[in-house]
């Protein structure tokens, strides 16, 4: 019974998050509720038995794309306006998105299984993985990581050479 | 069925995001709303199959293109607002 109460509360803990992101007109408010969206998404992980990847997620994310996203707020303006968004109710885009989402739900429907039980993944077993059949993809990313990094620093410094 | 739900609703909560805000952080800020979705549902139903170690290092490689995907986005972000430009109308052309 608590376990189907810990996943409602990371349930609503994430959906809350998620909605505070289109929904605040403030720069920070958004980024907290992108805080709230990832550390419930990093629960979900540990819930479901993968301890590395929650540790990863808070890590990556909270600790590193959640800065970066701080960095580059505090980067666009200093007055308050500077930081406010726009916000508005577009009827239209909510029947796309929500059509979408029942398509997808009908769709995964049929093709996935019923309930997925959580049956995790030990560290060892993981590193194992990455290290024997996933290698070439465990490579790849690192690879994709490279690029990315090099391409951002390219596009700032090209602005800063302007 | 309630991991898959969930998904879709993180990715109907994201799109809605990406169609109507206009400021770029906004945008890049649904755009990981909807990825973090989709790695929900990977994360899901991956911990039921019997390679759930491979599952989930498949996860953590999306969560590594997915972080890249971030940073060029923010790099990005920056560069424009040097320009003076913080909304996706104020964008007008892509030139290298």
């Amino acid at each position: 019974m608590s376990v189907t109460l810990l996943w409602w509360a990371l349930a609503a803990l994430t959906v809350a998050g998620a909605v505070a992101v289109i929904a605040t007109r403030e720069m920070m408010r958004m980024l907290l509720g992108l805080g709230a969206f990832l550390l419930g998404l990093a629960g979900f992980y540990a819930w479901y038995g993968f301890e590395l990847l929650a540790v990863a997620e808070l890590f990556v994310y909270v600790g590193g794309v959640l800065v970066l996203f701080l960095f580059a707020i505090t980067s666009m303006g200093r007055d308050r306006e500077g930081r406010s968004m726009e916000r508005r109710l577009d009827l239209g885009a909510l029947g796309i998105s929500a059509g979408m989402g029942l398509v997808l739900l009908v769709a995964l429907q049929s093709t996935l299984p019923a309930a997925p039980t959580a049956v995790g993944a030990s560290v060892e077993d993981t590193a194992a993985a990455l290290l024997g059949p996933l290698l070439p993809y465990f490579e790849l990313a690192g690879v994709v990581l490279l690029v990315a990094l090099v391409a951002a620093l390219a596009i700032i410094g090209r602005e800063d050479a302007r | 069925m309630t991991s898959l739900a969930l998904a879709c609703v993180l990715m109907s909560v994201g799109l809605y995001g990406l169609l109507t805000r206009r400021d770029i952080i906004a945008v890049l800020a649904s755009i990981e709303v909807m990825l973090g979705g989709a790695q929900l549902l990977l994360a899901a139903y991956s911990a039921s199959v019997t390679l759930a170690s491979a599952a989930q290092g498949v996860t953590l490689i999306v969560l590594a293109t997915i972080a890249a995907e971030a940073a060029v986005g923010l790099a990005l972000l920056v560069a424009l607002v040097h320009r003076g430009r913080t909304r996706t109308d104020q964008i007008e052309e892509v030139r290298g």
